[in-house]
């Protein structure tokens, strides 16, 4: 099969499988089994992005960045000279970024098919997660800033209907709404920065000879600081969408929703859609929005890492966590290393949908059932109690299989070194920060650096705090323990299998070899080096061999420095986790007595909620309302008044006296009288006697007899 | 006996014909006239089949037309009966309830 019809196969079949509920449901009918039909079509697009990545192993091409440009391209709109058109794009990034949501969206769906058993809503859960699948899908597959952007949307409104799945609860229901409006305050910049592309290039298709990207690299140095306000501004759709600082804050509450739903939207596919479009929007960066990328990554890298290790929610944890791992791909891209953003990206999904899943596991284990709640599971905080670490511990013996995948998931985003997939990666985007700095980039880079070397040690610690709380030490809450018990195999079987892909699989010399770095025509335009690097390449072949070299030692020698170091940070934050953690018994949380004040800080998440709440909605937007609604009620409304007191009294009764003298006197009285008088001549002829008409139509038939006689020969 | 001669005796029986449809002032009267024109056509036919095409298509058709015509006048007689019963007469001058 052709690489269009088999991208055709694996939209069509999830899109199907989602509106085949949506016909059913209309028709008031429900399909048997919605769950099989979805699992069915996802499961046929797998096996169509494993073919496809077999056509990427054997044809060298498809590696380039752009790979080829299918001859599926279509007209989509076309107005006057303005053009778009839909296609498909197809290489490497495309092929992995397709295994990664299919895979990880089959095993979600075999996993929902135990946890989410019995459900009210069971059937539409999966026509959602079908829908969803196809968003995805249509998002990494289009070769068109537009399409990703109709992609993007999509996969927010099916974010939006899965953290509200449980809308009866009126958290899950908030917690929807600030999804969906808190990634819209970031697409609005992504739609501003599309624009500006397109004002200037007219096109939003991004490989290919009329591109974006080929019409960038034309781009002299005069518009350098154009195009580092359109990547920031694009950018900023993946602050939205990747829960970056300082739009993160919805991403936890996100975790209202179905865990098998933060496993595959929020933690391994939609929240890496922001990385995505950063590493699609790779060659457009310049060293200020590079810096500016890789600054929002940093930082949220060590602000959520801070937050989740005073967190008792077990998702809540995980859900900072992935926010932290979010950091580290946008500093690696803007580090200027795409293939460590992917590569991270691709071991995060599968490391961090398996200690989702994992956790679902637990959750589904302890979960008590309402009507025989009693004093031992009382919420605290806010949580609920089979989410809350505080009564979970000693695990382990009741969830042998859940316990083994997690701890291994663990391993590898500790950066437990040499066979853990986290490892390779973490290093490599801690290289890839490092390498830049040493290699003659800013100096910003050194604090980067640092900066994710701290939260990689805070990474390690959170995520041991977390299995010391959960699987070791003695129960907290003797009547869960009681009740918990291992997870059916439809759970089970897809913890393994992500547990596997959680050993270096994929690892990176793997994934260097197949993703090639596209250009950065402007990375060094407007940086001192520049002219120096430039005169540099134009020496000497030989010269520009050495400094390659060059480059590439240093590169080396920081990959190194990197590993040692971040192999130092993740043992020092096990190590800490269990000295505090680890020893029983444990009567108060060892954390909150050494932070002090500082605890408070994290407790309440830095205020950010608050602070938006606070300023944001009721000082920033109640006010701008309270004058907008003044301006509405007085100007506007008034203008209108005063335009319909002038219609009212003075153009009414101007166009009442036309109407009367005018339409009334002449028009009907001329028209109608004048028709009246020439149907009462006209109605002579209608006589009612037979023998007339008969007279009338033989007279016809006679002159038309005479005529054809008399008529020339031409007529046949 | 050439063609001629049934079409000029066909043109006659068709004038009549007409020129009674077309001014006598008994329903009746006006059927008969139909009826002659009717014939002029059946003559017409019959006498085309025997001189030109040889076959006797020409007569079955008027035979057709003979069939016709009974099947007419009995639809014609009986619509004169209802005209009668609506206007007790069956002067075509005073049947105009559909004048303008």
């Amino acid at each position: 099969m052709s690489v269009a019809s088999l991208i055709f196969t694996i939209l069509l079949c999830p899109l199907v499988a989602s509106t085949l509920f949506g016909f059913s449901a209309l028709l008031g009918k429900r399909l048997p089994r919605q769950d099989l039909i979805s699992t069915a079509a996802i499961l046929v697009a797998l096996v169509c992005s494993l073919l496809l990545f077999g056509q990427i192993l054997g044809n060298p091409a498809l590696k380039q960045p752009g790979g080829i440009v299918d001859s599926m391209v279509i007209d989509w709109i076309a107005i006057s000279d303005l053009e778009f058109k839909m296609g498909f794009l197809f290489d490497s990034v495309t092929g992995v970024m397709l295994i990664v949501v299919t895979l990880v969206s089959s095993l979600v769906h075999i996993f929902s098919m135990g946890y989410m058993h019995g459900d009210p809503y069971y059937p539409r859960f999966f026509a959602f997660l079908s829908l969803f699948s196809f968003s995805m899908l249509f998002l990494i597959v289009s070769d068109n800033l537009l399409g990703i952007y109709i992609g993007w949307e999509l996969v927010g409104v099916c974010s939006y209907l899965l953290i509200g799945f449980w809308f009866e609860k009126e958290s899950a229901a908030d917690a929807c709404k600030k999804a969906f409006l808190t990634t819209r305050v970031g697409d609005v910049g992504m739609f501003v920065g599309m624009m500006m592309l397109f004002a200037k290039f007219k096109t939003l298709v991004l490989y290919g000879e009329e591109g974006i990207f080929e019409a960038v690299s034309h781009l002299g140095s005069e518009d350098i600081l154009w195009l580092s306000v359109a990547g920031c501004l694009i950018f900023c759709g993946a602050i939205g969408k990747s829960a970056q600082f300082p739009l993160h804050t919805w991403l936890p509450d996100a975790m209202e929703g179905p865990t098998p739903v933060s496993a595959l939207i929020h933690a391994a596919t939609m929240v890496a859609a922001g990385v995505y479009l950063t590493a699609r929007m790779f060659p457009i960066l310049t060293p200020g929005s590079s810096l500016f990328i890789a600054y929002i990554g940093g930082i949220t890298a060590i602000f959520a890492a801070t937050i989740a290790i005073v967190r008792w929610d077990i998702k809540r944890v995980l859900a900072y966590s992935t926010v932290s791992q979010l950091g580290y791909m946008m500093l690696a891209i803007g580090s200027g290393s795409y293939v460590a953003g992917l590569f991270h990206l691709t071991t995060h999904a599968f490391f961090k949908a398996l200690l989702f899943l994992g956790s679902g596991s637990v959750i589904h284990a302890l979960h008590v059932h309402h009507d025989d709640h009693s004093e031992h599971s009382i919420e605290r905080d806010g949580i609920p109690p089979e989410q809350d670490m505080r009564n979970m511990g000693g695990l382990r013996r009741k969830l042998p299989i859940t316990f083994w995948t997690m701890l291994i998931a663990t391993l590898s985003i500790s950066g437990v070194p040499f066979i853990f997939s986290g490892f390779w990666s973490k290093d490599a985007v801690l290289g890839s920060a490092l390498g830049k700095a040493m290699s003659g980039g800013s100096i910003h880079y050194y604090l980067l650096f640092a900066i994710a070397l701290i939260a990689a040690m805070i990474t390690a610690f959170y995520m041991f705090r977390l299995i010391f709380l959960t699987f070791f030490g003695e129960p907290k809450n003797q009547e869960m323990y009681e009740h918990a018990h291992e997870s059916p195999m439809s759970m089970a079987i897809p913890l393994i299998i992500l547990a596997i892909l959680s050993f270096p699989i994929v690892n990176k010399w793997s994934f260097e070899d197949l993703i090639m770095q596209p250009d950065q025509p402007h990375i060094h335009a407007s940086t001192q080096q520049a002219s120096a690097l430039y005169a540099e390449a134009g020496a000497s072949d030989h010269d520009t061999h050495i400094a390659g070299d060059h480059q590439g030692d240093i590169h080396h020698t920081a990959h190194n420095i990197a590993m040692v170091c971040s192999i130092i940070v993740a043992t020092l934050g096990i190590l800490l986790s269990w000295l505090l953690y680890a020893r029983q018994p444990m009567t108060e949380d060892p954390v909150e007595k050494a932070l002090g004040p500082f605890h408070t800080i994290l407790w309440n998440k830095y205020y950010v909620d608050e602070f938006y709440n606070g300023v944001i909605v009721k000082r920033i937007t109640l006010g701008l309302s309270n004058i907008f609604g003044w301006i509405d009620f007085r100007i506007v409304d008034g203008i209108v008044n005063v335009v319909a007191f002038i219609n009212r009294e003075i153009i009414a009764g101007i166009v009442g006296l036309f109407d009367m003298i005018v339409i009334d006197g002449i028009v009907v009285t001329v028209v109608g009288k004048g028709i009246r008088a020439i149907g009462v001549q006209i109605r002579r002829i209608q006589t009612g006697t037979v023998q007339n008409y008969l007279a009338v139509v033989l007279s016809g038939i006679i002159i038309l007899v005479l005529l054809f006689l008399s008529l020339p020969r031409w007529i046949p | 006996m050439r063609l001629e001669h049934y079409l000029y005796i066909s043109i006659i029986l068709f004038s009549l014909g007409v020129f009674a449809v077309l001014t006598r002032r008994n329903a009746i009267s006006i059927l008969m006239g139909v009826e002659l024109i009717l014939n002029s056509c059946n003559l017409n036919f019959v006498a085309f089949s025997s001189f030109i095409t040889r076959d006797i298509t020409g007569q079955m058709i008027a035979l057709f037309g003979i069939v016709l015509a009974a099947a007419e006048a009995a639809v014609f007689l009986s619509i004169i009966l209802s005209i009668y019963n609506e206007f007790s007469s069956i002067n075509p001058d005073q049947t105009d309830t559909l004048k303008g």
